[in-house]
C-alpha cells in the first residue's frame, strides 16, 4: 500500500518538523509576559515553606483567622522548605504565579525585586508606622519600593547549660579575652569548649564568619562584601581569619562529622560547653532541657565597632503578576498586624519574635533576654546567605569547612572562595 | 545467533542481507504495518519527545548560555566548558568519577564473580548466603546511605571496631575527613552491588553447559585452568550485560553520594553527577550546570559506544 506509506512519510517529516521547532532556542526558557491571568477570582494562593509540623499547623490557623475576616480566601499551600526553596524562581517567573510567598527580609529578596518579579507594597506600609527603622530598610528594594512584609524575626547567640556553665565554674563572657579564658577552663575539665555541626549543615560555620566580621569590620562592611563589593582576599577579611584560629583548638572535632540537630543534643548531653546557633534548634530539643538552657551575646571584640546582631527576619512577600493586587495587599495589611503574628508565634515553637513592636512574644525569660539583645543592637545583619544570596552560600560552605580542616591555608582557601563567588556573581 | 541461523537455513530468504530491493522481489508488495502498530510506536514516541528529547535539547542549548532560572539565558558560546579547564573542582569531580569507575566498577566485578563462583555449587544452606548477599540490594539507596552513616559516625560502630583491635590511632571522621570521605562512600556502594553482579554472574554460570567442564577434567584441566579457558570465555554475554550496568551505574551515582556527604567536606567527594545538581540547584548557574551535564553525557557515550563498536565487530 503506497498510500500508507507515503502518508508514514508525511508524518515522519512532520516529526521532524517538531523535533526542529524544539530546537529553536529559548523555548521553555523565555519569561512570558505578565497580566496572562483571569480577574479577580476572589481566591488568594498562599505558597508557604513552613513545612515542619508546628509551623504548618501554626500557618494553618493563620489563614483560617484570616478567611473570617471576610474578603478574599486565602488558599495555603504548604511546600517542603529545600523544594521551595529551589522552585521559587520557577514560580516567580511562570506565567500564572502563586500570588503570596513565604521567604526572607533583605538582599535574598531584593534580587527579586531587581528582576522586577514582586509587587510594591508601599501602601501596606502606609499601616505599619510602628516598625522600626531597621525593618523599613530590610523591606525596601535598591530601587527604593516596599516589597517586603516582615512578620516574626529570631537570634542567634552562644547557648549553654546554666547548670554545666555553674558545674565548671564559669560565667558568661562579655569579651573576647573573656571568652577564651572560658574555653580554656571547660577544656581542662576535659570538654571541648565549643560544639558544632557542619555534617550536611555545612551552613552553621557562616554564622562564626558573620559574627567575627560584623565584631571585627562591623556591619556595613559585611554588607557589602557580601553583595560583591568587596574582596575576600582583603587583608582585613583575613583578619577575621587570624581571629578564628585563636579558638580552633577548642572546637568539638566530632562537630565535622554531624549535623546541628545532633550537636544540640551533644550541648544538651553536656558533651560541649556552649554552641553558636539560631533559637530554632530549640525545635529539636526536649521542653525539659529548655529550662536550663540559656546564652550569651557573641563576645565584643573591638568596643569601637558598632555592636550588631544577627536577626534573620521571616515574612512575605508577592508576586508582580497577582491577579488581585488589592486583595493581596488587604491580606498583608492584615498580616502585619499585632493580632496575626501573635496567632502564629503562639501556635509554633515560640521562640520566634513578631516583628511588629507590638506584638507579644512568647513570655519566657530566655526570649525577653534575647528581643532585648536584638532590641539593644546599632545594627542588624540577617545571615550569610540572606545578606548575599543561596547561590553564594555554598562556596562559603566550601571556604569555611576547609578552614576549620586546614588553617595553615588560608591564603590558598580565601583566593579559591573569591574566584567561586565572582562567578556567582557575574552569572 | 542470527549468522548461524541464516547459515544453516540457506533455503530461506536471509533476512537481513538482502536488503529492500531483493525483497520486493519476493514478496507481493511492501509490508503493510497496521495503524495500530503505527500508534503504539508513534503515541509513546510523541511523548518521549516532549517529556525526553526536548528538554535534552534544550540542556544542550542551556550548555551554552549564562542562566541564573530568573532573567533570559544569555549566550555564551562555548565559555562554560573553558571555564571547566580552569575549575578546581571540575578536576576533582572528574577525578574522582574516574576514581568511583574503576574501583566501584572493577571491586563490584570482581567480588561479584568471586561470589558467584563460591557460590554456584548447590550446597546445603547456601540459598542463605546467596539471599544474604543479595539483600542489600533490596534497600533504596538512601536508606543504605543512612545504615551506613550510623555506621561512620562518631564513637560508631566503625570507631568501636577499630579500638576493639588496637587501631584507635586510625579512627577519624570518615565521612567529614577529604582523604577518605570518597572510599568511605564507596564502600557501601560496593557492598550494594557486588550482591547484584553477583546475581547477573550465578544466571551466566548456570547456563554454561557442564558437559564443556567434563570434557575439559578430562583433557587434564585444573581448576584454574577450567575457569580461565571455560568459564570465562561461556560468560561473554553475561560480562556485556555486566559491563554497560556498571559503567552506566557509576556514572550515574548520585544518591549515595549525596545522601552520606553531600559532596562535601569542601568539595573532596563531588562527582560529576553530584557537582551537576549542586551547582544547578543550590548555586542556580544552570548554563554551567547544563554543561557539566552535557560532559557526563558525552563521557557515557563514548564508554558505552566504545563498548557497542567492539561488540558489533565481534559479531560481524
Amino acid at each position: 500500500m503506497t498510500g500508507l506509506a507515503a502518508d508514514r512519510r508525511t508524518f515522519l517529516k512532520g516529526l521532524g518538523l517538531l523535533g526542529a521547532a524544539a530546537l529553536v532556542p529559548g523555548c521553555a526558557t523565555s519569561t512570558s509576559s505578565p497580566g496572562s491571568g483571569s480577574a479577580a477570582t476572589g481566591e488568594l494562593s498562599l505558597q508557604s515553606n513552613l513545612s515542619s509540623e508546628q509551623a504548618k499547623a501554626a500557618m494553618e490557623k493563620v489563614v483560617a483567622a484570616y478567611n473570617k475576616t471576610g474578603g478574599s480566601q486565602v488558599k495555603l499551600n504548604t511546600v517542603a522548605a529545600e523544594i521551595f526553596r529551589t522552585q521559587l524562581p520557577t514560580y516567580l517567573t511562570s506565567a500564572n504565579p502563586p500570588d503570596v510567598y513565604t521567604w526572607y527580609a533583605g538582599s535574598v529578596a531584593d534580587s527579586y525585586a531587581k528582576k522586577d518579579l514582586l509587587l510594591d507594597v508601599s501602601s501596606v506600609w502606609d499601616s505599619m508606622t510602628n516598625y522600626p527603622k531597621s525593618m523599613q530598610t530590610l523591606s525596601t528594594s535598591s530601587a527604593g519600593q516596599k516589597i517586603f512584609v516582615p512578620t516574626s524575626y529570631y537570634w542567634w547567640g552562644m547557648f549553654y547549660r546554666k547548670s554545666n556553665f555553674a558545674k565548671w565554674g564559669v560565667t558568661p563572657p562579655k569579651t573576647w579575652a573573656e571568652f577564651v579564658q572560658v574555653c580554656k577552663t571547660i577544656q581542662s575539665k576535659g570538654i571541648p569548649p565549643i560544639g558544632i555541626g557542619l555534617g550536611d549543615t555545612p551552613w552553621v560555620a557562616s554564622a562564626w564568619f558573620d559574627y567575627l566580621n560584623i565584631r571585627i569590620n562591623g556591619a556595613p562592611f559585611h554588607r557589602q562584601l557580601l553583595a560583591g563589593q568587596g574582596d575576600f582576599t582583603d587583608p582585613k577579611v583575613k583578619a577575621v581569619f587570624t581571629k578564628w584560629r585563636e579558638v580552633l583548638p577548642y572546637f568539638d572535632p566530632k562537630g565535622k562529622s554531624f549535623p546541628f540537630q545532633e550537636a544540640t543534643s551533644a550541648l544538651l548531653a553536656g558533651k560541649t560547653g556552649m554552641f553558636l546557633i539560631g533559637t530554632f534548634f530549640a525545635d529539636s530539643a526536649p521542653k525539659d532541657a529548655l529550662d536550663d538552657i540559656d546564652f550569651f551575646q557573641f563576645p565584643i571584640i573591638d568596643p569601637a565597632v558598632p555592636v550588631a546582631e544577627e536577626a534573620p527576619t521571616d515574612g512575605y512577600f508577592a508576586s508582580k503578576k497577582a491577579k488581585d493586587p488589592d486583595g493581596v495587599k488587604k491580606l498583608m495589611t492584615w498580616l502585619a498586624t499585632a493580632e496575626a503574628q501573635e496567632i502564629y508565634v503562639q501556635s509554633s515553637s515560640g521562640t520566634a519574635i513578631p516583628a511588629n513592636p507590638d506584638g507579644k512574644s512568647a513570655d519566657t525569660p530566655l526570649v525577653k533576654k534575647g528581643k532585648a539583645m536584638i532590641e539593644g543592637a546599632a545594627e542588624l545583619t540577617q545571615f550569610f546567605n540572606r545578606d548575599s544570596s543561596d547561590a553564594l552560600q555554598p562556596t562559603a560552605d566550601a571556604a569555611l569547612t576547609k578552614f576549620l580542616d586546614k588553617p595553615d591555608q588560608i591564603d590558598q582557601i580565601l583566593k579559591t572562595w573569591q574566584t567561586a563567588a565572582e562567578k556567582v556573581f557575574k552569572a | 545467533m542470527t549468522s548461524t541461523l541464516t547459515q544453516t537455513a540457506p533455503g530461506r530468504p536471509a533476512p537481513r542481507a538482502g536488503g529492500g530491493a531483493s525483497r520486493r522481489t519476493k514478496r507481493s508488495g511492501p509490508r503493510r504495518v497496521s495503524p495500530l502498530i503505527l500508534a503504539f510506536v508513534l503515541v509513546p514516541f510523541a511523548i518521549e519527545a516532549v517529556w525526553v528529547f526536548w528538554p535534552a535539547l534544550q540542556g544542550f542549548w542551556l550548555a551554552l548560555t549564562n542562566w541564573d532560572g530568573l532573567s533570559a539565558p544569555s549566550f555564551v558560546g562555548f565559555g562554560n566548558f573553558s571555564d571547566m579547564v580552569s575549575d578546581p573542582i571540575f578536576r576533582t569531580a572528574l577525578k574522582n568519577t574516574a576514581i568511583w569507575l574503576v574501583l566501584f566498577g572493577g571491586l563490584s566485578v570482581i567480588g561479584g564473580f568471586g561470589m558467584a563462583l563460591l557460590l554456584q555449587r548447590e550446597r546445603r544452606g547456601v540459598g542463605i548466603y546467596r539471599a544474604a548477599l543479595f539483600t542489600p540490594v533490596v534497600f533504596s539507596l538512601v536508606v543504605t546511605a543512612l545504615i551506613w552513616r550510623v555506621f561512620y559516625q562518631p564513637d560508631g560502630l566503625v570507631d568501636t571496631v577499630f579500638r576493639s583491635v588496637g587501631l584507635g590511632n586510625f579512627v577519624r571522621p570518615w565521612l567529614a575527613d577529604p582523604d577518605t570521605a570518597l572510599y568511605a562512600v564507596i564502600l557501601p556502594a560496593l557492598w550494594r552491588q557486588i550482591g547484584y553482579v553477583m546475581v547477573l554472574y550465578l544466571a551466566g554460570l548456570k547456563a554454561v553447559d557442564p558437559a564443556l567442564y567434563e570434557a575439559a577434567k578430562v583433557d587434564g584441566a585444573s581448576a584454574w585452568q577450567r575457569t580461565r579457558f571455560v568459564t570465562i570465555p561461556q560468560l561473554k554475554g553475561v560480562n556485556s550485560v555486566v559491563l554497560s550496568v556498571i559503567v552506566i551505574d557509576s556514572l550515574r551515582s548520585f544518591d549515595i553520594v549525596w545522601s552520606m556527604t553531600k559532596g562535601g567536606p569542601y568539595h573532596s567527594s563531588e562527582l560529576l553527577s553530584t557537582y551537576m545538581y549542586s551547582t544547578a540547584f543550590q548555586s542556580t548557574q544552570l548554563g554551567y550546570a547544563s554543561a557539566l551535564a552535557v560532559v557526563i553525557f558525552l563521557l557515557a557515550l563514548a564508554v558505552i559506544l566504545g563498548y557497542l563498536i567492539r561488540a558489533f565487530r565481534d559479531e560481524t
